[in-house]
C-alpha cells in the first residue's frame, strides 16, 4: 500500500516543531509501477476510475523487429492510491467489516448532533451530556477494532507461562484507544496515568516492530524459561522482573517471583530467610496502591478512588518498602542474585530514577514508570509533555513508531499534528472517525476542525476528511454504497460529490441502477436520478431492447427523446400502414401503457393500435357492432390533436369500408363533416414544403372524398 | 496496490475509459478500434476484448467517449486529421455491433483535439484544427449521432478582429467544464501549441445565447506568458467551491488557476494563478482531475505519473510520483 496520505490535511506541515515533516524537507514519495513490458514505452495515458483509483495505460513503441512476435503492445494497470487504513496492515475484508460497522455509530452521532443543535439554538450543542454521546460512539467504534486481551493476564493453566497468548492487537485499535483516553473519556481524566499504564500493557508488543521493548524481553525470556534449571541464578530473570515491575505488570512479576527456587518444598527449610524476603516483596507488590476506581478481576494492587485516601495509602506503602529495604534480613540472605535483584526491585518501587532507567527499554516505558512510582497524579497536559521530553532525553527511541508520534501529538496538545499523524499513519478511515473525538477534546480543537477554509473551497477540515474517506469508499464496488452516509454529513460539498459518484455508476447493470435510483430518492436528487434513467434508457434503446429503453426514458420523463422515438415509430408505422402485420410494433405500444402521457405521440400510437384492432375484427366478422366501434375509434383518432397529419389520409383510406358501409351509414352528419374538414386541411397542407407524402395509391384522396360525400348524403337522408 | 486490468495488442497507441470505468476503447496504428469490457459489471476484475473494427486507414491517435446520454459511442481522431464517430448499436435483425456513423473530414486543416460537452439539451463537439480554428458542432437529433450542424467557427483569440490564416498548430487541448448539463449553458477552456503566439494561451469560452455566439471570458496566462505554447488543459470538477479550478501545462510547468464564478461588467471572469508546479521534465502529455477535483494526476514525456494536491494553506504540492519499471 502506498504512503499516499489524504494530503490536504497535511496543513500541519507549517506549524509546530514536533511535526515529523515540513513542506520543504519532505521529499515526494516515488513509487515504482511494475508494468512488465519490454522497453521502450512510448506513451502513458491516465484516467481516474471511481474514487481514488488511478488507471495507467502503457504503450510500447512498435518496433520494426518482428522477432518478438509474442510481446504485448501495452498494458493497463489500476493503482489504488490509498486504502482506508493507512499503512495497510489490514486485509480488504477486515477493512470492509470495520467500514460497514462504523456506519451506524457515525450516523447516530450525527443525528444526535443535529437534534442537539436544533434543540439549543442559543448555546452550542456541547452541553454536559454531549461527551457521553461521544464516549458511546467511541466505544462502539472501539469494539469493531478487535478486543485484544491485555498481555499481562496471568495464565492459570501453565504455571510457567508468564505471558498469555492473546489475539494480535492492531495498531488502529491502539491509536483509537489512546485518542479515546485523552479526548472522549472525561470520566477517567482523574486517573489518566493509570489508563496509560493499561494502554502500554496492551500495546507495548506493537512497538516491538521498531524497537526493543519490555514485551519483547518477556517474550524471549518465556522461551528460555523452560530450559532453566535454577531460575534465580539467571541474571535475565532478575532483569525481566525489574523491567515488568517498572511498567506495572504486577501480575507477571508476582507470578515470576513465585517461580523462585526458594519456594520449592525441598529447599524451603534451608532458604527460609531468602524465601521470606521474596514473599515479602511479592506481597508489597500485590498491595501497591493504585489511583483508579477499579482493576480487572484477578489484577493486583489496591484501588483508591479519592486522591487523599490514595496519598495516605501510598505513603504507608512506601514506608513499608523503606522499612524492608533497611531490614537486617538482607545480610542473612545468602543468595547473591536474589538479594541484589530484590533490592533493585525495591529501588524501582521507591522511584529511583537510575533503576527505572536501567529497567526500561524506551522512553514510553520510562514515562509509564514515572507515573507509577514517581508522580502518580495528573497535572495537566503541559507537565505531561515536559515529562515526556525529559524521558525522551533519558531513553531516546531510535525510530519513532507511528503510535508514539500520535501520542506525542496528543500530549503536545497539537491538534494539527494529531490530525496529520492520523491521516498519514492510520489512513482516511481513522481521520474521518477520530475527528469526532478530537473535536470534543477542546473548544480550540473544535474551532480548528470546523472552521471553513477558503483554500479548501470553503469547507472545514472535518468535511475535507469525510470527503476523502468517502472517496476511498467509492473506489470499491463493495463499499461505495455506504459513501452517501458520509457525504450527506458534509454540508458544503458532500452533495456535489455524491452526485458525481452516482453519475459514475454503471447503469447497464440493473441492480446497480435500482440502487442508485433508491439513493437518489432518499436524498432528493431528482435531476441525477432522471439523468441516470435517461442514460439507461438510451443504452437499452440503442442495444435493441426497445421496450426497456422506452420504459426508462419514461421514468426519466425525457420528452425530447420520447418524442424522437415516437417519430421513429411513426415512420415505421407509416411504412406499413396498409399492411396487416402490425404485430412487430404492437408489443411496444402495449408496453408504453395506457397512461403514457409523457409523449403525445405515443398516446396516438396507442389509439391507433386500438383502431387497427377493431378494423381487423370488421374485416373478419363484418358485424355492424364491430364496425360501429371501429368508427368511434376512427373519430377519436381524427379528433385527437396529437394524431400526426401524415397519418390522416392513410387512416381514412384504411377506413374506406367503414365510410361506405353497405347496410346503413355509420357516420352521422357532424362526424362526416369533421372528416371532410380534415380532408380539406390535408389538401391545403399538400402545398406546403414540409408535407410528407403517404405511401398510398394516387387515387386515395379522391376515393376517400367520394366515400365521405356518399356517406354524408346517406346520413342526411337518414336524419 | 497496482493490479493489471488489460493487456493491449501490439500497435495500440491510445486508450480511453468510458464514464463509469467499465469499458475501455483503444486505438491502433493501423486504424483499428478495440473495445474491452469487464466480465462482471459489479467489479472491475478482468477485461476482455469484445469488439474490434477497422475504422480508418490511418493510425488513430486519440479516442474520446461520447457522453453516455447519447449512447455508447467514441470519436477517433486519426493522423490525417479526420474524426470518425463510431457507435455500438443493434439495428433490426443485425447483431449488436460497432458502426461508423459519422466522419468529419476536412480538406486542409487537421483535427488536433475534440471534446464533447452537454449544453442546453444538446450535445456539442468542440474541435480544434491545425490552422488554429475552433469549430463547435451541434448534434441535431438526440438519438442519432449522424446529423451534426456547425454551430460556430472562431479562432482562439481574445480580440476577434485579428485572424491568423497561416497559423501552424502542432497540438491543442480542450476541456469542458465538467458541470455542464442539459439544463444550463456550458463553457470550455482551450489552448494551442502553435507558431502563432496569440493563439496559444488558454482561453475560457462561453456561449452567449443573446447574441448566439461564443465569447472568450477569461485568459489563463500572465502578461509575460501569453505566447507560451500550451500542452494540456484540464478543468476540475467543482463539488461546491466558490471558484473554478483549471490546470494549464506549458513548457514552464503546470499552472493552477482559480476562475471566478461571477462575470464583471464586461462579462469577463476573474482569474488568479495560484501555483506553478514544475517537477515534470519534458512536455506534459495529459492531466486528469479526480472526481472531487482535489487531486490532479499528470503524465509527461519524462514517463512519470505525478499526483498533486493543495494543503490547508492553499500551497500546491506533489504528493506522489509513479515511475514505471518493467
Amino acid at each position: 500500500m502506498l504512503g499516499f496520505s489524504s494530503a490536504p490535511a497535511d496543513g500541519a506541515s507549517s506549524t509546530g516543531d514536533l511535526v515529523p515533516f515540513s513542506s520543504e524537507a519532505r521529499a515526494t514519495a516515488v513509487c515504482p509501477l511494475h508494468h512488465g513490458l519490454k522497453p521502450p514505452i512510448s506513451r502513458l495515458s491516465i484516467s481516474w476510475a471511481r474514487g481514488n483509483s488511478l488507471r495507467v495505460s502503457f504503450f510500447r513503441r512498435p518496433s520494426g523487429d518482428d522477432s518478438e512476435g509474442d510481446e504485448f503492445g501495452g498494458k493497463v494497470l489500476e493503482v489504488r492510491l490509498s486504502g482506508g487504513d493507512g499503512d495497510g496492515d489490514m486485509s480488504d475484508a477486515q477493512f470492509r467489516r470495520i467500514a460497514y460497522g462504523s456506519v451506524s455509530p457515525f450516523a447516530l452521532l450525527q443525528s444526535r448532533r443535529n437534534s442537539a443543535a436544533s434543540l439549543s439554538k442559543i448555546s452550542s450543542p456541547y452541553h454536559v451530556e454531549w461527551w457521553e454521546y461521544v464516549m458511546e460512539y467511541s466505544k462502539d467504534i472501539n469494539s469493531l477494532l478487535g478486543d485484544p486481551k491485555s498481555l499481562t493476564s496471568p495464565a492459570i493453566e501453565d504455571p510457567k507461562a508468564v505471558l498469555q497468548k492473546a489475539e494480535e492487537p492492531i495498531c488502529l485499535k491502539a491509536a483509537w484507544d489512546v485518542m479515546e483516553i485523552f479526548y472522549a473519556d472525561k470520566q477517567s481524566q482523574s486517573w489518566l496515568p493509570e489508563r496509560l499504564v493499561d494502554w502500554l500493557a496492551a500495546y507495548d508488543g506493537l512497538l516491538s516492530s521498531t524497537q526493543a521493548t519490555i514485551h519483547s524481553q518477556l517474550v524471549s525470556f518465556q522461551k528460555e524459561l523452560v530450559a532453566l534449571q535454577v531460575i534465580e541464578d539467571s541474571p535475565k530473570y532478575w532483569e525481566v522482573l525489574s523491567a515488568a515491575l517498572a511498567v506495572g505488570w504486577l501480575d507477571v512479576v508476582v507470578k515470576m517471583l513465585r517461580l523462585h527456587g526458594s519456594y520449592q518444598l525441598d529447599q524451603i527449610g534451608n532458604r527460609e530467610t531468602e524465601n521470606g524476603l521474596v514473599e515479602a516483596v511479592a506481597v508489597l507488590i500485590s498491595k501497591m496502591p493504585r489511583l483508579r476506581p477499579e482493576l480487572e478481576a484477578g489484577r493486583l494492587g489496591e484501588c483508591y478512588r479519592a486522591k487523599p485516601d490514595f496519598v495516605k495509602a501510598w505513603e504507608k506503602w512506601r514506608a513499608h518498602i523503606t522499612k524492608l529495604d533497611c531490614s537486617a534480613y538482607w545480610v542473612r540472605c545468602d543468595h547473591n542474585q536474589t538479594r541484589e535483584g530484590l533490592r533493585n526491585m525495591l529501588q524501582i518501587m521507591l522511584g529511583n530514577t537510575n533503576s527505572l532507567c536501567t529497567a526500561t527499554c524506551h522512553w514510553m516505558e520510562l514515562y509509564i514508570a514515572h507515573f507509577l512510582y514517581i508522580r502518580p497524579f495528573t497535572a495537566g497536559l503541559e507537565s505531561m509533555y515536559s515529562l515526556a521530553q525529559k524521558c525522551m532525553q533519558l531513553k531516546p527511541m531510535t525510530i519513532s513508531h507511528r503510535l508514539i508520534r500520535l501520542l506525542l501529538g496528543i500530549i503536545g496538545d497539537n491538534t494539527e499534528v494529531v490530525l496529520a499523524e492520523c491521516s498519514r499513519a492510520f489512513g482516511p478511515w481513522m481521520v474521518a472517525h477520530a475527528i469526532e473525538l478530537l473535536a470534543s477534546g477542546s473548544d480550540q480543537a473544535e474551532t480548528l476542525l470546523r472552521e471553513e477554509h477558503y483554500n479548501l473551497g470553503g469547507i472545514s477540515i472535518e468535511e475535507l476528511h469525510r470527503l476523502v474517506y468517502a472517496q476511498v469508499l467509492s473506489s470499491d464496488a463493495l463499499t461505495w454504497q455506504i459513501a452517501p452516509i458520509y457525504l450527506t454529513s458534509c454540508i458544503k460539498q458532500g452533495m456535489g460529490l455524491l452526485e458525481i459518484l452516482l453519475s459514475k455508476q454503471p447503469v447497464q447493470d440493473v441492480q446497480i441502477l435500482l440502487k442508485v435510483i433508491e439513493i437518489c430518492r432518499l436524498y432528493e436528487l431528482d435531476s441525477v436520478s432522471s439523468n441516470i434513467m435517461k442514460i439507461a434508457g438510451v443504452y437499452h434503446w440503442k442495444h435493441g431492447r426497445k421496450g426497456s429503453g422506452v420504459f426508462w426514458l419514461q421514468q426519466a420523463r425525457d420528452e425530447v427523446r420520447l418524442n424522437r422515438i415516437a417519430q421513429q415509430l411513426f415512420d415505421f408505422v407509416g411504412q406499413s400502414i396498409s399492411d396487416e402485420s402490425f404485430k412487430q410494433w404492437e408489443g411496444l405500444i402495449e408496453l408504453l401503457g395506457a397512461e403514457s402521457k409523457t409523449a403525445g405521440g405515443l398516446e396516438f400510437l396507442h389509439k391507433y393500435r386500438d383502431f387497427k384492432k377493431f378494423l381487423k375484427q370488421v374485416n373478419n366478422g363484418k358485424t355492424t357492432d364491430a364496425a360501429r366501434q371501429a368508427v368511434e375509434s376512427l373519430i377519436s383518432l381524427m379528433k385527437n390533436p396529437s394524431t400526426p397529419r401524415q397519418f390522416w389520409l392513410p387512416i381514412l383510406y384504411d377506413s374506406l369500408k367503414l365510410l361506405s358501409w353497405q347496410e346503413r351509414p355509420l357516420l352521422n352528419v357532424s362526424e362526416t363533416n369533421l372528416l371532410l374538414n380534415k380532408l380539406q386541411e390535408l389538401s391545403m397542407a399538400k402545398l406546403r414544403p414540409d408535407f410528407i407524402e403517404a405511401n398510398l395509391p394516387p387515387q386515395a384522396l379522391g376515393s376517400v372524398r367520394l366515400a365521405l360525400a356518399t356517406n354524408l348524403g346517406r346520413a342526411i337522408v337518414e336524419e | 496496490m497496482a493490479k493489471s486490468l488489460v493487456t493491449l495488442e501490439k500497435g495500440t497507441v491510445c486508450s480511453a475509459w468510458n464514464y463509469c470505468g467499465q469499458r475501455l476503447a483503444t486505438g491502433s496504428g493501423d486504424g483499428t478500434l478495440a473495445v474491452f469490457d469487464s466480465q462482471d459489471p459489479a467489479s472491475s476484475s478482468s477485461f476482455t476484448c469484445t469488439s474490434k473494427s477497422r475504422v480508418h486507414e490511418d493510425s488513430i491517435v486519440k479516442v474520446v467517449w461520447v457522453p453516455p446520454e447519447y449512447g455508447d459511442a467514441v470519436a477517433c481522431i486519426c493522423t490525417d486529421g479526420t474524426v470518425s464517430l463510431c457507435e455500438e448499436v443493434k439495428e433490426d435483425a443485425q447483431p449488436l455491433q460497432w458502426k461508423l456513423c459519422k466522419s468529419f473530414k476536412s480538406n486542409s486543416a487537421k483535427v488536433l483535439d475534440i471534446q464533447f460537452g452537454i449544453s442546453l439539451r444538446s450535445l456539442k463537439m468542440v474541435a480544434a484544427y491545425s490552422d488554429g480554428h475552433v469549430k463547435v458542432y451541434e448534434l441535431l437529433d438526440c438519438l442519432e449521432l449522424k446529423n451534426w450542424q456547425l454551430q460556430a467557427e472562431f479562432q482562439n483569440v481574445i480580440e476577434s478582429v485579428f485572424t491568423f490564416s497561416k497559423a501552424l498548430c502542432l497540438s491543442a487541448s480542450i476541456s469542458w467544464n465538467p458541470q455542464g448539463g442539459e439544463s444550463q449553458e456550458s463553457s470550455f477552456v482551450l489552448g494551442f501549441n502553435s507558431d502563432t503566439s496569440q493563439l496559444n494561451s488558454s482561453k475560457v469560452w462561453e456561449f452567449d445565447p443573446a447574441h448566439q455566439r461564443w465569447l472568450p471570458v477569461a485568459e489563463l496566462a500572465l502578461p509575460g506568458d501569453k505566447g507560451d505554447q500550451v500542452y494540456a488543459v484540464a478543468w476540475a470538477p467543482n463539488i461546491g467551491r466558490p471558484y473554478e479550478v483549471i490546470a494549464v501545462a506549458t513548457h514552464k510547468g503546470i499552472s493552477i488557476w482559480h476562475l471566478g464564478l461571477d462575470p464583471d461588467l464586461d462579462g469577463r471572469l476573474s482569474v488568479e494563478k495560484v501555483a506553478l508546479l514544475s517537477s515534470h521534465k519534458g512536455e506534459v502529455w495529459q492531466m486528469e482531475w479526480d472526481m472531487s477535483g482535489m487531486t490532479l494526476a499528470t503524465t509527461a514525456s519524462d514517463g512519470v505519473v505525478r499526483l498533486w494536491q493543495s494543503n490547508l494553506n492553499g500551497a500546491w504540492m506533489e504528493q506522489a510520483a509513479f515511475e514505471p519499471t518493467s
